[in-house]
């Protein structure tokens, strides 16, 4: 999706349009996550993410479209910035605060998320299906409750002990990923520890 | 709990909200060291990649839950 398509979803947005929104959040919110990187080993990274994704929703009807574009992603890497850097203030790590807000913002538009396409999710999908069943299990449990309950209740569900589900839903995706890169697919992630 | 299951805790996209509504952090994720929890952050870009290609809309489970959220309230 381009910065362009990004910005003429912003007046649906702004009128309140969820589905422009779920279309939105699907291109920006793997770059404002990755924009968090350097706060990763401070604070939870996913907690600030979804803290600022809803701030956008709740502003975005003042957001207008500039000459730079992408403003409400540029707005929202602002924003998870910010609130990154309270939390850090929070925990009283004065010398972070200070190397960290000396740094110049991150561009946005440096990361490459994953765009739909049906031929990658088919693979997926595959290596998806010859998972061991109880890894398999646990993956699809966090997959189809979108977040929305939390480890302690899916374990319960699954019949297992909560450890026991982490550590099935952690080898799931080691799985995967192995799987992928074995067709050739490498979604691994390292990022870079601050200095 | 050791400390792989403690990241793979965090990597989950769910969050208990505060009394203000606010998104509080994994409870997990003061049990990490640097180290640890700049792992879970590296795996949680992985998951998501993953469940972004997985859903017919293109969204992660923290997509998912941003949208859940904003549809309940008033």
């Amino acid at each position: 999706m381009t910065p362009e398509y990004r910005d003429q979803l912003l007046p649906r947005i702004a009128a309140g349009d969820v589905q422009a929104f779920a279309l939105w959040l699907s291109s920006a919110e793997p770059r404002i996550r990755l924009s968090l990187s350097r706060f990763a080993s401070s604070v939870d990274a996913e907690a600030v993410l979804q803290e600022t994704l809803l701030r956008l929703w709740q502003v975005a009807h003042r957001v207008e479209v500039d000459p730079q574009g992408d403003a409400l992603l540029r707005l929202g890497v602002r924003i998870a910035r910010n609130l990154a850097i309270d939390h850090v203030r929070k925990l009283e790590r004065t010398e972070l605060v200070k190397q960290l807000t000396e740094q110049a913002a991150p561009d946005a538009d440096s990361a490459s998320p994953a765009e739909p396409d049906p031929l990658l999710r088919a693979v997926i999908q595959r290596c998806l299906e010859a998972l061991p069943a109880k890894p398999r299990m646990a993956l699809s449990a966090r997959l189809e409750n979108h977040g929305q309950e939390p480890d302690e209740s899916l374990a319960e569900r699954l019949q297992m002990k909560l450890n026991t589900f982490l550590k099935n839903f952690g080898r799931a995706r080691q799985f995967l990923l192995e799987c992928l890169r074995g067709q050739g697919v490498d979604l691994s992630f390292q990022s870079e520890a601050e200095g | 709990m050791d400390e792989e299951s403690l990241i793979e805790e965090v990597v989950s996209a769910h969050r208990e909200r505060g009394p203000h509504g606010e998104v509080r952090f994994a409870p997990a994720f003061h049990d990490l060291e640097r180290d640890a929890r700049r792992s879970a952050f590296d795996r949680s870009v992985e998951q998501r990649r993953i469940e972004a290609l997985l859903d017919p809309q293109g969204l992660s489970t923290t997509g998912h839950a941003v949208l859940a959220r904003i549809q309940k309230r008033p």
